[in-house]
């Protein structure tokens, strides 16, 4: 054959391969390209972000196409920064990327729904009565009401209109206002910075109604109050960009790439500029990567590491060898050279209170709160009250400010120390790490450490009075010897004695060359640097019940080393506060300052604690926390008796307040022919009137209705899980403890006990939505919200100083409407409703003594109970303030959407300023239009964001002149030039919504925004000598209130963690086979989850197991026999969860380490100990509250809404863990009721 | 024309009065028309029954429970189809345009891949046609019919009707193997995803059974192999 045939004359075959048979040739179809193609075409791209629960606040193009959004991708247009500084993009993580999956999967809430059984019982009750009496004939019937409480979490929710679900909303608040009173509406949302309107619509809503408002950065555990106490600031923190700016970084329970993915980036950057690194986390965690020493305490002690590492720096730094830079910034930006009282217990002395220019019989010349000027030495050792003190804040102008100078304008230098010339005096320290729960180490070091300190004695009004400085209390309680004699300090390191190196590394395992090494790179970096060392920390420190003691001594690190304040250096806590930058423009919209003040506004955790019942099983006694060296006087009662007197002396709102409807309050007072507030002292006292806060289980004192929005509270952040639905909801729970009553326990003094619990406080609980939560399914109504790709609203964060939009990339999917358009629907609907019980009402509130108010100036010395009979009650001094309210029920809707005159009869600010604000109104009238009020207008979202913006300095740059004037009147200095460059600058809506914006510096912050340098906090008070807000006016490491002392916290130490119980009363008891392990239990953040997207998200979960987890070590895993993947279930007495164990080296023996809310709708299934599917972390956790956090009325420890109060910690936690046997998804129908285990 | 698929999208709809009030129209309709063939109309009327004789907040607790609380019985076509992926949203403007493309504009409230509506838009085309596309989601439709049957529901009745409009073939939740998770090595293979190739041929997208099987294996992912739990309530 000649294959002529197989030839081809007019084609060529195509060559086969190419590049060495690498490449291959083919000829197929090229319509694949068009899967791309298609990507990239749409028809618009919308600015938005993730507007709850990140921190990360980045802007983000919102790709849509034929009214669909199809994918999401980074924005890339911030401002640029200077040279030699990084700029903030790319910012958005993998969470946010897959965001948009939300918008139309199947876990969306898509219509307003309603619990059937409620439904048919309203829709039967309200065929033949008004809107009011059918809510009434419902929830007077105990029947009817329990018919639908207790099937709460069970399925049986159906379909309602919006008219419908509004009417029954507004027609149970109008009930509950006029028969219990509007301060049992309560109302829960976290977050605002994140997506401020969304918040505001909700809290302007109740706040008009009388309702309450909960705080949640406390609750959450997010607070550390150790800010407040040291600087009188909630929380400020340097921006992001500022870590690339320092020389040494210790990176301290803080996981930077897996939770600040966004901002990690400066923190890989400023490593290739040379700055070293070091981490301390007990695991493995993902940031230990970045560490050049990483450090592993055993879970819990980093308050014992920092303390022998302010050892360590005290006494190379400041003693053995004294840094100009440190000395001179102790000097004159810390309490250090204040003097402190010594008082006489048994053969030695205690610290008391720091003196007071009242203490000297001639005041110092001081005449304005002499009782509030705190006192040193000057260089010549005569007394002197330094300015910046509280007492120069309020009743006088021009002297508040941090001029080294004394009340008459000499200059001072103050006397740091009196060793030297002067006698000692052997002054008593609690030692609190003689007993330690588990396996945590407890030394053998007495409780009582007496030491050798420097006094001088001073003539005072009343005698002469033995004193000390700060400084040298301090010195002794690190336990540092400075040659003075005496017992329990160290001249060597190696010595074991409270709070060397060697005695860190018994406490905490890191080996004591390591906490040397450290402490002396951190403080020698400093020196060269004039304060370039910074500390990034976060929960895995701050969610301890001890966490003021980890706080306080990491705090003292960087102040000792004079960081704080400076660029590149500093306190840097990035947990869950989230700066709402434009504060002062969105308090009056968020909380209606422009209709009526003040508002009702409750700590989170009080709140939960006691309505949840969880004060009926609490284990942990005050003697266990109570110092040896607390001052005499009666400190027996239980936690929550504390809490009860806190909000009796008014240091601690209280919600429900009054037994009484507070409607009823102001004719009472009337008909006793008095003020408001002088009757209701005097009925308080009588027992005319009742605090709710001492019987919290009578159903007078329930929360009756509560709305939970923007926010999982009983999937994610429900400390105490099982009691939120045992005692709030009445539902199927897994409590597995028994109450005090029921264990033989004491029980509280103050507050009523009742034998049995209620079940079921709520009447109604509504949750707003997008996505069908733990919360939802636990709620009666469930109202479809858009998502944050659906709703115009606004951003901001601590981590970037740029402010930037949500937008409304499409209209919100099948019925959803944005927050602002539900709670205005609700308005609309209850203004409405309410003629039918409800009028002009005049309304009496109780509120407690603020931070940033004159009122903080309370009791300067000692703890006054009006109750106890020790005082008079007065209102605003020694129990709450009383203010009387007129609400206009029938108006609340054109209330709601107006900006009221308030705004320009009052004028509007913010943390003890103010300004007039009429410009502003007049400008808003001009923009948004007239409403019939005759104030501005508030429609729409874009109106109130337009009033945010206007009112905010940080948005308004003639605004913000207006406050740094009105700050420079109280300091007596100019600071204007701060913002005058900007007078001109109006950010509005369309601005952010072009491109993110740069704020403008403000007074609200202690930061500044500038070409220069980063924001940090506290440098307006180094740079600009604006005092802190705090007693001294000063950094404040010693806490001389009566209970910081009684407590043990003057100054800092170490506390193991608390003994919370829960383990002796289930061990053995629910046994199946396998065997047990008791570990520690440990709740971080994670990577699949919780930042932009919830842990439903299939995309993150399948980069995951897909469900729940829990992470323990090989060893302890091996000990009981559980292996990778295996189904494992944990409990102690507060309940029980189930998850698969992930085995890691990465986990510390003696922990387990589940991340953070993770859905109990996604792969739960049930639990062998409880029979209820799975429970969540927060089924084996419980709150327990904390004497120091309720302290008030005493300048920085005074409450502010999320400022200050009582924190939800949860570490402390022990659990018994083990393999299960039978995993049962309960999916087979219950008999009886065939549809509620539906999937 | 078939008014047999608004028949079908009305009883798989939310539950209304109307709707109990209308299930003699509808039985009409189905033996009018007879579309359906007289074993699945025997099992619709069943549900009918159900439907008429229920009280109403029963029913629309049952369907909440049933096709709002669910992933796997989901009545968005996509999610079976696109579930997480990107695709999803580029898919969904293709049908908007499909729909556009014979003069329909969806009213607001809905998304275009919802069955009920899907089946509304096929009523108003000619028979031939409707039938065509009915079978492009046969997979779905079947795997649907199989999950509702294993949860002994009336509703099952109308999805095995449409698995037999479309032509579904027979490789239901049944057909897949058995998988041991205990396994490392079978539960590689069963994982394994094929590599990608630019070519003709089936990918491992789209509305394919390959797909299908692959998301059904998902589903089924579990150490004691339950049916899928991806959404439960407490």
């Amino acid at each position: 054959m000649s294959h002529f045939l197989d030839r081809l004359t007019f084609f060529k075959k195509q060559v086969g391969t190419f590049a060495d048979g690498h490449g291959i040739v083919t000829n197929e179809p090229r319509a694949w390209e068009d899967g791309y193609r298609k990507r990239w075409q749409h028809d618009k791209i919308v600015r938005s972000t993730h507007g709850v629960n990140c921190t990360g606040s980045c802007s983000w193009k919102i790709y849509v196409k034929g009214g669909i959004v199809t994918w999401e991708t980074q924005q890339t247009d911030y401002p640029r920064t200077r040279p030699d500084l990084p700029n903030h993009e790319p910012r958005g993580c993998s969470r946010g990327a897959s965001y948009s999956w939300y918008l139309y999967s199947a876990n969306r809430v898509k219509h307003p729904m309603v619990r059937g059984r409620l439904l048919k019982l309203w829709r039967e009750a309200r065929a033949i009565r008004t809107p009011v009496a059918a809510w009434a004939s419902i929830v007077e019937d105990p029947d009817k009401r329990a018919s639908y409480t207790s099937k709460r979490g069970l399925g049986g929710l159906v379909r309602a209109s919006w008219d419908e679900v509004n009417e029954i909303i507004a027609a149970a608040n109008a009930y509950t206002v006029k028969t219990h009173g509007p301060d049992r509406v309560i109302g829960f949302s976290p977050i605002p910075a994140m997506s401020m309107v969304s918040y505001a619509a909700g809290a302007r809503y109740l706040s008009l109604l009388g309702g309450v408002s909960l705080s949640f950065y406390d609750w959450y555990c997010d607070l550390p109050p150790a800010s407040p106490m040291t600087w009188g600031e909630q929380t400020d923190v340097p921006e992001s960009a500022d870590w690339y700016n320092a020389g040494f970084l210790l990176l301290w329970g803080s996981n930077v790439p897996q939770t600040r993915t966004p901002d990690a980036h400066f923190y890989t950057e400023v490593r290739y500029k040379g700055t070293k690194s070091v981490v301390v986390s007990p695991d493995y965690a993902e940031a230990t990567k970045f560490a050049d020493l990483w450090l592993h305490p055993k879970q819990g002690t980093d308050a014992a590491l920092a303390m022998a590492m302010g050892h360590v720096i005290l006494r190379e730094f400041h003693l053995n060898r004294r840094v100009p830079y440190f000395d001179d910034y102790v000097r004159r930006y810390t309490d250090l050279p204040m003097l402190v009282r010594l008082v006489r217990q048994g053969d030695h002395y205690v610290p008391e209170r720091q003196l007071r220019a009242d203490d000297f019989a001639d005041a110092l010349g001081e005449t304005n709160n002499p009782q509030w000027k705190t006192v040193a030495l000057d260089a010549g050792g005569k007394p002197v009250a330094p300015l910046g003190s509280v007492g120069f804040r309020w009743g006088e102008q021009g002297k508040w400010n941090l001029e080294a100078k004394e009340g008459a304008g000499r200059d001072v230098s103050l006397t740091l120390t009196l060793a030297g010339d002067n006698p000692t005096a052997r002054v008593a320290f609690p030692y609190f790490g003689g007993t330690a729960p588990h396996d945590f180490v407890a030394t053998d070091h007495p409780d009582i450490l007496t030491r050798n300190v420097p006094v001088r004695c001073l003539e005072l009004k009343d005698g002469s009075t033995p004193v000390a400085t700060v400084f040298d209390l301090l010195c002794a309680n690190y336990g540092l010897d400075r040659g003075l004699g005496g017992d329990n300090v160290a001249m060597d390191y190696d010595e074991d004695k409270p709070f060397t190196p060697a005695w860190a590394e018994r406490v905490t395992g890191v080996p004591r060359n390591h906490i040397i090494h450290v402490a002396r790179e951190f403080a020698s970096n400093a020196e060269k640097t004039n304060g370039r060392s910074m500390v990034i920390l976060g929960a895995g420190l701050n969610h301890w019940y001890h966490m003021d003691m980890a706080y306080r001594g990491i705090i003292n690190l960087l102040v000792l080393c004079g960081c704080v304040g400076q660029s590149g250096g500093g306190w840097s806590h990035y947990v869950g506060q989230e700066k709402l930058r434009p504060q002062t423009g969105w308090l009056p919209v968020a909380f209606a300052l422009d209709w009526s003040r003040p508002p009702r506004q409750q700590n989170g955790t009080s709140f939960f604690y006691a309505h949840t019942d969880q004060w009926r099983y609490e284990t942990l006694n005050v003697a266990e926390i109570l110092s040896p060296t607390a001052p005499a006087g009666d400190w027996s009662g239980s936690l929550i008796d504390y809490n009860v007197r806190a909000e009796r002396m008014g240091w601690l709102p209280s919600a429900p307040q009054l037994k009484q409807n507070p409607l009823t309050i102001a004719a009472r007072a009337k008909a006793a022919g008095l003020e408001p507030k002088d009757y209701v002292a005097g009925a308080v006292r009588s027992g005319e009137l009742e605090l709710s806060c001492h019987d919290p289980d009578d159903p007078a004192n329930w929360p009756r209705n509560m709305f939970v929005w923007r926010s999982n509270l009983l999937g994610s952040s429900g400390k105490g899980h099982e009691y939120f639905l045992k005692h709030l909801l009445g539902t199927k729970n897994g409590v597995l403890g028994k109450d005090l009553g029921a264990e033989g326990r004491t029980r509280p003094q103050d507050v009523a006990w009742h034998e049995q619990a209620p079940e079921g406080k709520l009447d109604l609980l509504v949750t707003l939505d997008f996505r069908m939560s733990t919360t939802c399914v636990y709620s009666d109504i469930v109202l479809p919200t858009a998502t944050w790709y659906e709703k115009n609203d606004l951003n901001t964060s601590d981590m970037h100083p740029f402010i930037h939009p949500l937008t409304a990339a499409v209209d919100p999917a099948w019925e959803a409407r944005s927050d602002w358009e539900i709670y205005k629907g609700i308005a609309k609907a209850f203004s409405d409703v309410a003629p039918e019980v409800l009028g002009r009402e005049t309304d009496v509130v109780l509120t407690p003594i603020l931070h940033d108010t004159a009122g903080e100036l309370a009791q300067p010395y000692d703890v006054r109970d009006w109750k106890r009979g020790e005082t008079d009650p007065l209102p605003g001094r020694t129990m709450p303030a009383v203010t009387v309210v007129e609400r206009d029920y029938p108006n609340l809707y054109a209330r709601f959407t107006s900006l009221g005159p308030l705004m320009e009869k009052l004028g509007n600010g913010g943390k003890g300023i103010g300004w007039n604000t009429e410009h502003e109104v007049a400008f808003l009238r001009a923009l948004n239009g007239t409403a019939s009020t005759g104030g501005p207008k508030l429609e729409s979202d874009v109106n109130a964001i337009e009033t945010i913006l206007s009112l905010a300095p940080e948005t308004n740059g003639e605004v913000a002149v207006k406050a740094w004037e009105a700050i420079s009147r109280a300091t007596g200095r100019d600071h204007t030039h701060l913002a005058v460059h900007k007078e001109d600058e109006k950010i509005r809506f369309h601005d952010v919504v072009a491109q993110p914006r740069k704020i403008i510096s403000s007074p609200t912050w202690s930061g500044i925004e500038s070409e220069s340098v980063c924001y940090n906090a506290g440098y307006t008070n180094v740079h600009e000598l604006i005092p802190w807000r705090t007693l001294s006016g000063r950094q404040q490491l010693y806490q001389d209130h009566l209970w910081m002392r009684a407590f043990g916290e003057a100054l800092v130490t170490w506390r193991p963690p608390v003994d919370t119980k829960g383990i002796a009363p289930v061990q053995g008891r629910y046994g199946n086979g396998n065997p047990e392990i008791v570990l520690n239990f440990i709740t971080p953040h994670q990577k699949w989850g919780i930042h932009s997207t919830y842990t439903d998200n299939l995309l993150m979960l399948t980069l995951n197991r897909g469900g729940p987890v829990i992470w323990i070590s090989e060893d302890d895993a091996r000990r009981v026999g559980i292996a990778d993947n295996d189904w494992v279930e944990a409990y102690n007495t507060n309940g029980a969860l189930v998850a698969r164990a992930v085995v890691s080296q990465r986990v510390n023996p003696g922990m387990v380490l589940m991340y953070h809310a993770q859905e109990k709708v996604v792969n739960v299934p049930g639990s062998e100990v409880t029979g209820q599917r799975g429970g969540i972390h927060n089924s084996v956790t419980r709150a327990v509250l904390k004497p120091t956090h309720m302290i008030g009325g005493y300048a920085q420890l005074a409450y502010g809404f999320n400022y200050y109060g009582t924190v939800g910690s949860n570490r402390d936690e022990f659990i018994v863990i083990r393999r299960m046997n039978k995993v049962d998804w309960l999916d087979e129908p219950e008999p009886a009721a065939p549809m509620e285990a539906a999937q | 024309m078939a008014r047999t698929y608004r028949a079908l999208a009305a009883l798989l709809s939310y539950p209304t009065e109307a709707l109990q009030a209308a299930t003699g129209e509808i039985a009409v309709t189905l033996a009018e028309e007879g579309l359906v063939p007289a074993p699945q109309r025997a099992a619709i009327d069943a549900l009918l029954r159900e439907l008429a004789a229920t009280d109403i907040y029963e029913l629309q607790e049952r369907y909440f429970g049933l096709f709002d609380r669910s992933r796997t019985l989901s009545l968005h076509l996509f999610e079976h189809i696109h579930g997480e992926s990107r695709d999803r949203g580029q898919a969904m403007a293709d049908l908007i345009e499909l729909y556009q493309s014979h003069g329909l504009e969806m009213a607001p409230g809905e998304l275009p891949d919802f069955l009920p509506l899907f089946l509304e838009f096929l009523s108003l085309l000619p028979q031939d046609e409707a039938r065509a596309m009915l079978a492009e989601p046969a997979g779905i439709l079947r795997a649907l019919a199989d999950r509702l049957a294993a949860r002994n529901t009336a509703y099952a009745a109308t999805m095995e009707a449409l698995a037999h409009l479309a032509a579904a073939p027979d490789i239901g939740v049944s057909d897949i193997p058995d998988e041991d998770p205990d396994d490392l090595a079978a539960l590689d293979v069963a994982w394994e995803e094929a590599a990608v190739h630019f070519g003709p041929g089936e990918q491992a997208d789209g509305c394919s059974t390959d797909r299908l099987r692959t998301r059904l294996r998902a589903a089924a992912r579990d150490a004691s192999r339950p049916p899928a739990h991806d959404v439960a309530s407490a």
